[in-house]
């Protein structure tokens, strides 16, 4: 078994105890699906509950001193956040899973009807949204903690709130970007595709970097 | 003989404190107390070796490797016991163990079982329902199931009752008597290392005072007591530290000064006793 492996074996340890709450960050947003009657708010709203969910590991591991285990235990720093990211991507998996198997059968029987594009439509925004908050939070986290870090959760909605307001302010903007999604809609998505993949490179190398870093 | 540890020149500079310079070294199948008053800089030398803080200088060796360039092997080696448990406090015993084991290929599940047994401890209890001392001997337990080489104790028997404190030391009596562990025990009760240490390190601010053999650390000073008129400008200027009193001194001095004082009363230096006059000394010092 991997290094990696292990360390994310070890957060799923940390977070076991604490599965009811889990639980509720994956019941609480079916309920709010039907009270908006919409998949797509369903689902945003059920990747951003788990994307706060994610300080759980580092806030138990804070409250118990655990950074004492982690400089004895005989693996790399780097191999332990990259566990840390292994784990919390399966938190978002397990969020996304649940939501996409138990809100449109909700749905259908409120009588909203959910089309199959719209379930690819949500889980694709749905799984952007938890990947953009882990990048910038995750970091946050290994720099300054469960509390002072939470604050780099507000980073990518900071950047929501200026993209629609340059989208709004700058049409012109907006009519390029809807163009080039019908002239050609992959190269869209793998151009999207590259920016997050880069994020996510850019956001373990510095939380590997932080760690490594890190005197504990 | 071989060499277990092996600190050479061991440096680290904070705003506020210094460690200089700091070397000793631990041969194998040995007990040495690491000692000195709090804010000596005990834990931090823990902390250099177990590589969790970068050294401003200097070098660690444990079992021949290289503690920095070697982490991992080296920390495979290493057990080690804090004076708080470093589980999840909502872990139970086997949880924690199941949640650790797997970083050790060399894990004996069955040893930590009958280890379990031995110290008493209850497999389903949780971590936070259990007290310091068994606390201490969970982290024990888990060192010992994969054959930790070099066991490091950080003032594990700070709040301890004497009961628990006792058990300890026996753990770590039979734990070198095959002649293949050793044992790096930073404390600040003297009381615990009278019994069990075989060498003494003694830091003093951020210094060495001293590193060699318990037997040594104890002979090399004795206590002078005497009356007011007694205490003369050569045993102040000789004495490693002072007491004084309305009615007469204590001085601890060095043994090999002691034919300088006939007429006065000479008794013998306990630990503790070293600590306390030495440290009143390099507080003097500044």
């Amino acid at each position: 078994m991997g290094n990696i492996w292990k360390a994310a074996r070890l957060d799923l340890a940390l977070v076991r105890p604490y599965w009811k709450s889990v639980c509720f960050n994956l019941v609480l947003p079916v309920v709010f699906a039907a009270v908006n009657r919409s998949l797509l708010t369903g689902i945003c709203f059920a990747m951003s509950t788990m994307a706060m969910a994610t300080v759980y590991p580092f806030s138990i591991a804070e409250k118990n001193g655990m950074e004492r285990l982690y400089g004895i235990l005989p693996v790399p720093k780097g191999a332990l956040v990259l566990g840390r990211y292994v784990f919390v991507l399966a938190m978002g998996l397990l969020s996304l899973g649940v939501s996409l198997l138990a809100q449109p059968p909700v749905l259908r029987l409120l009588g909203v009807p959910v089309e199959p594009s719209e379930i690819v439509t949500a889980a694709a925004v749905g799984a952007l949204l938890f990947v953009l908050f882990m990048v910038f939070q995750v970091p946050g986290y290994y720099r300054f903690g469960s509390i002072k870090g939470r604050a780099f959760l507000y980073i990518p909605v900071g950047g929501f709130l200026v993209i629609s307001l340059a989208l709004s302010k700058v049409p012109a903007v907006g009519r390029w970007v809807d163009s080039a999604a019908e002239a050609a809609p992959g190269r869209l998505i793998f151009s999207g595709a590259l920016i997050l993949l880069t994020l996510c490179a850019l956001s373990v190398l510095l939380s590997v970097r932080i760690m490594e870093n890190k005197e504990l | 003989m071989t060499n277990y540890l092996e600190v050479r020149d061991l440096s680290k500079t904070f705003d506020t404190f210094q460690l200089r310079n700091v070397s000793f070294t631990l041969p194998k199948g040995y007990i040495m107390g690491l000692i000195g008053p709090n804010g000596a800089g005990k834990t931090t030398t823990i902390k250099l070796i177990l590589n969790m803080l970068k050294p401003s200088g200097g070098v660690v060796r444990v079992l021949g490797m290289d503690a920095a360039g070697q982490a991992q092997q080296v920390k495979a080696e290493l057990g080690v016991v804090f004076d708080t448990s470093y589980f999840s406090d909502q872990w139970t015993v086997s949880e924690a163990e199941r949640a650790i084991s797997v970083f050790y290929p060399g894990w004996d599940r069955g040893k930590f079982a009958r280890l379990l047994e031995q110290f008493h401890i209850a497999p389903g209890k949780k971590v936070k329902a259990l007290s310091k001392g068994m606390q201490m001997k969970l982290m024990l337990a888990c060192a010992f199931s994969y054959d930790a080489k070099l066991l490091i104790l950080d003032e594990p028997t700070s709040g301890l009752d004497p009961v628990s404190r006792d058990e300890l030391l026996s753990i770590l009596a039979a734990y070198i008597e095959d002649g293949q562990h050793s044992v790096l025990f930073s404390t600040h009760i003297t009381a615990d290392l009278e019994r069990c240490a075989d060498y003494i390190t003694y830091l003093r601010s951020g210094q060495v005072f001293f590193t060699g053999s318990k037997d040594e650390f104890v002979d090399m000073f004795r206590i002078v007591k005497g009356g007011t008129e007694e205490l003369t400008d050569e045993i102040r200027e000789r004495a490693a530290g002072m007491r004084t009193f309305p009615t007469g001194f204590e001085a601890l001095v060095k043994t090999e000064d002691i034919p300088r004082f006939p007429g006065l009363t000479v008794e013998g230096a306990s630990m503790d006793e070293i600590l306390v006059f030495t440290r009143r000394e390099g507080e003097e010092n500044g």
